[in-house]
């Protein structure tokens, strides 16, 4: 059991170190717009494909289909975008994956939680067994065949549960949680257990709102985590109704030029093909609604909230 | 407590996913499949749910216009599933493993024989015979060979729309007409009129692009004579990498690529790209499907509105005669799973499907609404024919032979530029077309054990001998690889369904 811990063991963010005072040499400053200059188009490169895709997406098919689009759209258009709105299936996948991201990110994210907090406690009786067992499935699983099996036989598979239900504990995260928890003043707890408190009410009303950036950082890895799984869905879904739209996307993409599957031209494929723009039109839905989840969350990602909960 | 815990955690999964769907959704997941009974008593109930798997499409089947037309055609309530577009063959594997319960599978020939083989399939030679009139009809005595293991039919075998060539070499025509040039009729001129195009137009005379061994071949290679995957030489068969006239073909490609007629990016180029530059009048000449006409005119004519296009007819050869290549055969095999629960029903249902007038249907919709029929053409009604019946091809299992071929051609006429390809393409092949003489075989073992990895090493080494990575001189040492890596093996496989044939 630690004791309270001391007032430099809270850090106070946000202040600055007082310069030296010391002005950069000229070499020194060279090296810094350099670096400047340097890391700025690096950024930009990553961005790149991402705004050739919009262009793509925004341009005519004639235009796309000539290769002659860059950044900018050529014979501008949004049809494209109207058609995969109102496209049935498309919409039918979206449906699918915001339900998939919501419930998966809320229960997941509960799960973790209230399994991670015990497992912050010294006092936890077999902890250090416990969290060996946790960490002994990071390392080793059944493996994909007899994972399935056991889907099947709980009568999972087909089901949207399967997408979510196998995920609820993540032990890295749980993990990343729990180091936070365990950071946490001690002293807070013994405070608040002198004023009455119980074990969930400790937890529910003091630890948790004092881990929101924890809580923010790990809802966003769950969140990107089921909006970008198509792997699971590829292996336990094969009912077209309950397709996310990650696998959607990704068999749209794949199934396009690709007719001469063991050399029989399908010729009723090859009729079918989506034209580039609207697959670029397609990516573009696709991944526009889990970028909007980061400015929500940015607000979270706050330090030194402790300051202040303990006299030091 | 782990059982304890899995039962609760499917409770509240099924608690949980009752609570989400229950909004609007009309076909909630949290049903999940019944455990079958012990009991048969569902045999004698009208007309069961039957459990369709299908080959991926873009859609959903049992929301689509045509998966709720069988239902009412048919009167079989049909719940369709479908393979993922991404390794199929595993998903099947743990479906059939699994024995999911699926009545009708549509599958392709790798799937088929793997499955049959391993005595996953019903054979069907006694339901035909008990319950399929219409199957029977429908269906050409030659098809059947294509679906039959050690003399037992494992499925209804699926041939498409027929026969119909798909690519043609096309060429800039007001290019020709600028420098004086006649459309090319062999290979002689076909190197004059690269070449002079290369010298005055500072262009790419002929692109290409490397996808596929046939994406290679074509019309340049039927001129010297290779057209078929298997030559009949007096009755043996030989592989059309043992053939002379392949080691002329690649010479001549060589001479091309060293000369600069040929993209020399060609080893990297995949159909799209090689489309990319012929559209934005970089290339010359492109050998183009017809089913990617309308997007590769239109971009031309959209980036240079003088552009014309004109379809070069079929080389010819030393012979002075032209031929082409057609791909025929079965292309989906349509099999009833061993343990599926209703095989008898599904027997019907599929039998029901080829019923004369239900097929027509199914294929082309009705009359008056989604096509009409003009001096015995069918021609589609837009836009409802596509907003219908786009994906209908799906959901075959089994076709009229006799008939859709042309009704399929409904599906051509959609679009003017896509017509006038599609028609021009099969009207210079008239008279010209060469079959495969393995066309209608039965999978082979010899053969689907090694085909892919030859042909991905006939791929690369044709590439290589044309972009001169390997100089012609090493042509024999490459058959030599060839046959040690399972061409001999394959070879002798093929020749033994060839000589039972000829019986």
């Amino acid at each position: 059991m630690k004791t309270a811990s001391s007032p430099s063991a809270v850090s106070v963010a946000g202040k600055s170190k007082p310069k030296t005072g010391i002005r950069p040499t000229l070499p020194e400053r060279i090296f810094n717009v350099f670096n400047y200059v340097f890391f700025t188009l690096m950024g930009i490169t990553t961005l790149l494909p991402f705004v050739n895709l919009i262009a793509k997406s925004l341009s005519s098919e004639a235009a796309v289909i000539s290769g002659i689009v860059n950044l900018w759209p050529i014979g501008f258009q949004l049809g494209t975008y109207k058609f995969v709105l109102q496209d049935a299936a498309f919409m039918n996948s979206m449906k699918i994956s915001i339900f998939l991201t919501a419930v998966g990110t809320a229960l997941s994210l509960f799960m973790t939680t209230i399994t991670a907090y015990p497992l912050s406690k010294p006092r936890l009786r077999g902890r250090k067994w416990f969290l060996l067992m946790f960490i002994f499935t990071m390392l080793f699983s059944g493996g994909l065949i007899p994972t399935y099996l056991l889907m099947h036989k709980l009568h999972l598979v087909n089901t949207l549960p399967v997408l979510f239900l196998p995920a609820m504990v993540n032990v890295y995260n749980m993990l990343i949680i729990k180091s936070y928890f365990e950071g946490l003043p001690d002293s807070l707890e013994e405070s608040a257990k002198l004023d009455g408190a119980g074990n969930l009410r400790i937890l529910f009303f003091i630890a948790l709102p004092l881990s929101l950036p924890v809580l923010a950082t790990i809802a966003l890895f769950f969140a990107v985590y089921f909006w970008n799984d198509y792997f699971n869905a590829m292996i336990y879904i094969s009912n077209p109704s309950l397709k996310p739209m990650q696998l959607f996307l990704k068999e749209l993409l794949l199934s396009s030029g690709d007719f001469m599957r063991n050399e029989t031209l399908n010729v009723d494929a090859a009729l079918n093909t989506s034209p580039q723009s609207i697959q670029a039109a397609s990516i573009m839905i696709a991944t526009v609604p889990i970028l909007l989840v980061y400015p929500f969350l940015q607000k979270y990602f706050v330090k030194g909230v402790l300051v202040g909960s303990v006299k030091g | 407590m782990l059982k304890k815990s899995a039962t609760l955690f499917t409770v509240m999964a099924l608690g949980v996913t009752a609570a989400a769907c229950g909004g609007g959704d009309s076909d909630s997941g949290a049903s999940s499949s019944p455990s079958p009974s012990a009991s048969a008593a569902a045999t004698h109930a009208p007309k069961p749910e039957l459990r369709v798997l299908m080959q991926y499409d873009r859609i959903d089947p049992n929301q689509d216009y045509t998966g709720k037309k069988i239902i009412e055609l048919t009167g079989y309530p049909v719940k369709y599933e479908m393979l993922p577009a991404e390794n199929p063959d595993e998903k099947l594997n743990l479906l059939v493993t699994n024995q999911e319960p699926f009545d009708v599978m549509k599958l392709n020939s790798a799937q088929f024989y793997k499955l049959a083989t391993a005595g996953a399939l019903e054979p069907l030679d006694d339901l035909i015979n008990k319950l399929g009139p219409n199957i029977k009809n429908a269906i050409n005595e030659k098809s059947w060979e294509s679906t039959k293991i050690n003399g037992k039919i494992y499925a209804i075998p699926e041939t498409g729309s027929g026969i119909a060539i798909s690519e043609e070499l096309i060429v800039r025509q007001d290019w020709l007409d600028e420098l004086g040039l006649q459309v090319p009729t062999n290979t002689d001129e076909l190197y004059t009129v690269l070449k002079t195009i290369k010298e005055k137009k500072n262009v790419i005379p002929l692109v290409g692009s490397k996808d596929s061994i046939q994406s290679l071949l074509g019309d340049i290679a039927a001129a010297f004579g290779v057209t078929t995957w298997w030559v009949d030489n007096n009755g043996t068969l030989t592989h059309q990498v043992e053939t002379p006239q392949m080691k002329e073909f690649l010479t001549y490609m060589n001479k091309l690529y060293k000369e600069g007629l040929i993209d020399s990016e060609l080893p990297l180029s995949t159909s799209a790209k090689a489309i990319e530059k012929f559209s934005s009048g970089k290339a010359a000449m492109y050998k183009l499907a017809w089913f990617n006409a309308p997007n590769t005119i239109n971009a031309l004519t959209k980036n240079n509105p003088n552009a014309k296009v004109s379809v070069i007819p079929f080389l010819k050869g030393k012979d002075g005669k032209a031929q082409v290549f057609a791909n025929t055969g079965t292309t989906w095999f349509i099999a009833i799973p061993k343990y599926s629960k209703n095989k008898e029903e599904a027997f019907k249902f599929l039998d029901k499907k080829l019923e004369p007038a239900i097929f027509k249907e199914l294929a082309i919709g009705i009359e008056g609404t989604h096509h009409k029929v003009e001096d015995g053409k069918y021609i589609p009604i837009l836009p409802k024919f596509n907003e219908d019946l786009n994906y209908a091809s799906g959901f075959m299992t089994g076709v009229d032979e006799k008939n859709y071929p042309t009704y399929w051609q409904a599906r051509v006429r959609k679009d003017p530029i896509l017509t006038s390809y599609f028609e021009k393409f099969q009207e210079n092949a008239k008279g010209l077309i060469v079959t495969d003489p393995l066309a209608l075989a039965p999978p082979i073992p010899e053969i689907a054990k090694n085909k892919q990895k030859l042909d991905k090493l006939q791929l690369d080494n044709m590439l290589n001998f044309i972009t001169g990575t390997q100089p012609i001189s090493d042509y024999d040492k490459f058959v030599a690889k060839w046959k040690a890596e399972g061409g001999d093996e394959m070879t002798k496989g093929a020749n033994a369904w060839y000589q039972s044939q000829k019986k």
